[in-house]
Order: C-alpha cells, then structure tokens, then sequence
C-alpha cells in the first residue's frame, strides 16, 4: 500500500473517533445549557406568580405572550409536604392547542406568612428546545463530517508536496540499471532527511558501480593475464609431444594435458569476450540477416551431427534485419543452436523458428531445467562437458541490445526464445 | 631465413626460439622495446613475431617504427588482447598477420610459412607437398598434375595439415580451425573420422605420396612419405 493511503488510513482510524467523542461531549454541553436555560427561565416565571400570591396582585392571565402555563393550589391544612422545588419532563396538555406536548413542568410547593402551604406548577412545552437540540444535533454532525475530510485532505495534499523529493529520489532509483552508469540526482531538496536520504542512495549506487567496473576490470585483466602462461604451457606440451620420444602412456598423458589446457584456453577465451561485451567494447553496428546466419549455422551443425540422425525443422522468413554486431549477432544464434544440438539425444529434433520478432530454438528433453539459474555464469547442467557460458554469452548479447529472452519447457521439448521487437 | 621474436615473457620466449630453431631458423630474440629497436636498427629479418604489450613501451609504436624505417620485415603481432580495435590498427599500420595469445607453436609456424610465403611470391598461391599441389586462390587440388576434385571441408583439412607438416594435429583443434567456434565438445569427433577417412581414400586413389596418420587418442599427423 502506497505510504500516503497508508497515512491517510490511520489518521482517519485516530481522527474518526477523537471528533466523534469531541462531537458527542459537545452536545451534551449543548443539551445541558439548553434545559439549565429552560429551567432558569421556568424558575423566573414561577417567582413571579408566587410574588403575585404572595402579595396578593393579579396572576396573569393564560393567554399572555408567554407559552407557559401555571396552575396554583392551596394545599389542605396539615400536609407535611416539605419545602421544595423540583423539575421533571411530562407530557402537558395545552388548551390553547387543544393536544399533548412534551413540556418541562417545574413544581414549587411555597408557604406564607400563615404557613399555608401551596403548591405552584409551571410548564412550558419543549418542542423549540428540541427543535433547538436537534439543529445543533445536525450542525455537529456536518461539522464532523467536514471538519474530517478537510483535515484528511489537506494532509494528504500537503504530505504529497512535502514528499515530492522523495517521489524523485525513489523514480531516479526506478530508472537506475546496474552498469549503465548513473543518471543526474534529481533536484535537490532543503530538508536535512531528504538530503541525507539522497547522498546516501546516491553513496550506494555509486559504490556498486565502482565495485561493479572492478570487477569487470578484475575478470578483463585476470584474463588477459592468463593469456601468456597458457600460451607458454601450451608450447611446451606441444614441443614435447612433436620432439620426444615418447611411451603411449606418456602420450596419452600429454595429450589428456593438452586437451585440458584447451578447455581451459576456451574458457578464458569466452570470459574475455563476456567481459568485452559487459564493457560495451562491440559498438560497431549494421543491419544483419538472421535468416542468413541460421541457414549457415544449421548447415554446419547438421554435418557434424549426421551421425547422430538429429533432424533439425527451420520455418524461418526469407529475411530477418536487425541492427547489431555481426559477429555478436553470430555469436548468440551459434551458441543457442549449438546448445540445442549438444543438448539432443540420438534421432531427436531441433526446431528453430523466426515469427513475429520473436526466435525460438527448440529440442526434444526430459524435463526441465532450471530457468532461473540457466543463464547464470558457470551453471552446467551437469550431463554434458561444457564451460557453462554459452547462455551467459548469449544472455550478454541479449541484454545488450534490448533483447528479452526466456526459457520454457512445454510439451517435452526445451524452447529458447529471443524477444528481438517489441 | 631469419626471425626476431621480440617478447617479455622469458618462458615463452624460450620455447618459441626452440621450437623455430627446429624449424631450421636462425632465431633472434629481444626482451623489452629498447633491445628490440636496437636489433631492427642493426639488422633485418624476415619475419618479426612482435608482442604489444611489452614492459617499456607498446609494440604498435614499434611496428610504426619498424615501417618507418622503410623495412621489407614481415610482421605478426602476438597479443595477449584479443581485441578487434589492436587488431585493426596494428594491420593498419602494416602488420602481415595477428595471432592472439595463447596460441600453438603449429599455428605460428603456419603463419610465419604463410607470411614469408606471402613474400617471396606473392602471385603464386600454390602449397605443395610430396606429389600434392594446393591452389588456394581457386581452391583447387592435383596430385601429379591430375585434378582431384575434394569437398569443401575435405580441402579446407588438407590445407590444415600440409601447412604444419610432421606435427601432430589435435583433432579438437582440427576441428575448431575447418569448422570454426562451432566445436564445443570432446565427445563427438565422428564426423571428423569421416571425413579423414574420405579426404584419406580420395588422396591414395589418386596416387598421391603422403600420409595421414592417426595418433591414437589425439589426432593425426601429416607426413610426405619421401622424407
């Protein structure tokens, strides 16, 4: 999940109920001023009307500006009834309205200076105060609401801005690929995190590269080394075996040497040319026929398998151009056909086929192989003497111009395809 | 016939002036650039085998020195950098031949013979050995002067040998020089039994006084049966 979903998700799980509780704990303070107004007001208009009594005045009539109503009543002689004031919710009826309202009745039993004691009560219906808790009860709720989403919203804008050089640093990394040398940094940003964030992404890469170009170096140079001793051992056995008299078993000996020294002459050869093709030392370019490459190459592996009856099926185009090395281009389409015609038993088939940008080479096989591992350096297999390059040749060549390729195994046969076009 | 092998490498050198002096050479050696401009300043040779990388100095400038000069010596140039730019530029500035390291003492011998061969006559592009006459331009065969027509592979192997006769030949080797990069492996030679044994039957059909010995286990070896 992308930080910023992320962010948004958990301010919401905190903000949603901290203003819900903030909301709720403010009607209630609403609601409890409203009735403490109510009641007040109720209480006023009772000591009034006791004031009346007391002195003797005119009560006010019923039908006065107010919605209050009032009865009062002189209670017998000898009810102990305390003193007292008290407040309840009832439902009123109101002869004006001719119907039942909930109303907030005020009770007030009082004496005077006789000690009779009389009972005073007030009412006055409540349906404004509900009108009034509901409008607030409503207000609250949209506030809620907004309040929420613009706080959710401006963080996210926000966030997303301050973040902006992290977006960058983070796409400079996307566009990064090993061994193709490092981009400009995106701009740099003010904030001490980001800066530190940036040099360090930067450090890094740059470091693997300097690593990366050693050890390019390394293997370039521990080749090219190699060169001059293999040259003087292989003299050497070659002057013995051409000026000695030799015993067969000597012979055979030397010649095992021999044989040995030249896989091991083969082996350097190939890791040079890894080496140079990783360097980007072949940049000379033309257009170049597959179709024409493949038919020689067929040509060829056909006469050295004859023996072992391995058929071999083209459906090839009567041209194929793509723009690259010649002798890269020879190099890749030798090494994938010479790896399925090594890899073939006696009488099987190889298939070789050029459709839609895409060559595939094709053998009859058992199972399969380990994709992921097949076109690593040094892996063999593991039936067949090989030096274990030949798909990281290929691979190389590949990667180089932009190529895909890919192994499959599908219906008994191993496939390699080279994605050329898009 | 006189060589100069000019090479830093002691062990190398040493075996390489052995193995010309059997040839029947007379061999020169030099170690580092200095020394080896010396030489060329005093003396002149037939074939130069000229390593680039030399301790105090690249051998290219050697080689422009040596043409400088307005010197005949034929030039190889053995570098332990098989790459295409050294490649060019030292033929370029007038190299006969390149012959990457590690290389086999057969294979410089052929070139040396190609290269001096080259000099002396540079129309006639004909080998021969025993009764057998090669013309390499026209790729044609005779034996006593009666044409033998042979493949293309079968002519490319009897090439091979006649230009390193009386060494053995390491059929892998063989292999890889007819058939090129395209040998990997040591456990299919069938096909190269078959051709020797057809080059082999056309050859003793039409007469001719050489032979193509097997060496067990290894390869062959082409002898002229006069020696």
């Amino acid at each position: 999940m992308k930080l910023i979903y992320r962010l948004i998700i958990r301010l919401s799980a905190v903000l949603l109920p901290i203003l819900a509780l903030w909301a709720a704990i403010f009607y209630y303070a609403m609601v409890e001023e409203i009735n403490d107004e109510t009641d007040d007001s109720l209480e006023d208009y009772a000591v009034m009307i006791i004031r009346r009594v007391l002195t003797g005045n005119e009560l006010p009539s019923s039908g006065d500006r107010t919605n209050n109503t009032y009865s009062v009543e002189l209670l017998p002689e000898g009810t102990d009834t305390p003193l007292q004031i008290s407040f309840r919710d009832e439902k009123v009826y109101i002869p004006e309205k001719r119907e039942t309202e909930p109303a907030r009745v005020v009770t007030i039993i009082f004496a005077d200076a006789q000690h009779r004691k009389y009972k005073i009560e007030v009412s006055t219906p409540t349906f404004e105060r509900i009108d009034l808790l509901q409008s607030v009860l409503l207000h609250i709720i949209a506030l809620y609401i907004i309040l929420t989403l613009t706080i959710i919203t401006v963080t996210a804008v926000i966030f997303h801005y301050s973040m902006r050089p992290l977006y960058a640093l983070l796409k400079w990394l996307d566009n990064y690929h090993p061994g193709k040398g490092v981009d400009d940094l995106p701009a740099n940003s003010n904030i001490p995190e980001f800066k530190k964030l940036t040099k360090a992404a930067h450090d890094t890469i740059e470091r693997a590269e300097q690593y990366m170009e050693r050890q390019k170096q390394f293997i370039g140079n521990a080749s090219h080394e190699l060169q001059t001793p293999l040259a003087i051992l292989s003299t050497r056995i070659e002057w013995i075996i051409d000026n000695t008299q030799l015993t067969e078993e000597q012979f055979a000996e030397l010649s095992k040497m021999r044989q040995s020294l030249h896989r091991l002459v083969k082996l350097n050869r190939t890791l040079l040319l890894l080496s140079k093709i990783d360097n980007g030392q072949f940049p000379e370019k033309k257009a170049v026929d597959l179709v024409e490459i493949i038919e020689n190459e067929v040509e060829i592996y056909k006469d050295i398998y004859a023996d072992c009856g391995i058929s071999c099926t083209t459906t090839l185009p009567t041209r194929y151009i793509v723009e690259m090395n010649e002798s890269l281009a020879t190099t890749m389409v030798t090494n994938l056909i010479k790896n399925a015609f090594v890899h073939s038993e006696l009488g099987s088939n190889v298939g070789i086929t050029i459709e839609k940008g895409l060559l595939t080479i094709s053998n009859d096989g058992e199972e399969q192989l380990d994709g992921t591992r097949l076109f690593d350096r040094f892996y063999t297999s593991g039936k067949k003497e090989s030096t274990g390059l030949g798909l990281a040749l290929v691979k190389s060549i590949a990667t180089r111009y932009g190529f895909e390729i890919k192994y499959a195994f599908c219906n008994k046969r191993h496939q390699f395809s080279v994605k050329m076009s898009k | 016939m006189k060589l100069l092998i000019i090479e830093d490498d002691s062990s190398l050198r040493e075996i390489m002036l052995r193995a010309l002096k059997g040839e029947g050479y007379v061999v020169e050696t030099a170690s580092t650039f200095f020394e080896a401009e010396d030489k060329i300043a005093g003396y002149s040779y037939d074939c130069i085998m000229l390593d680039i990388m030399l301790p105090d100095g690249n051998g290219l400038r050697l080689l422009e020195h040596i043409k400088s000069l307005g010197k005949e010596d034929r030039v190889i140039i053995i570098s332990a950098r098989d790459s295409l730019d050294d490649k060019i530029e030292g033929l370029n500035l007038g190299a006969d031949d390149y012959l990457p390291k590690p290389f086999y003492m057969a294979e410089l011998s052929a070139r040396i013979k190609s290269v001096l061969r080259r000099g002396t006559a540079s129309v006639n592009n004909i080998m021969k050995a025993g009764n057998i006459s090669l013309d390499i331009t026209s790729r044609r065969t005779t034996i006593d002067n009666k044409e033998v027509p042979l493949l293309k592979k079968e002519f490319d192997i009897l090439l091979y040998f006649m230009q390193r006769p009386n060494h053995i030949v390491d059929k892998a080797i063989l292999a890889e020089a007819v058939w090129g990069d395209h040998i990997d492996m040591a456990d299919n030679f069938q096909f190269i039994y078959a051709q020797i044994k057809n080059l082999r039957k056309k050859l003793a059909d039409a007469g001719a006084d050489t032979n193509i010995k097997a060496v067990y286990g290894f390869g062959y070896k082409f002898t002229d049966n006069e020696k």
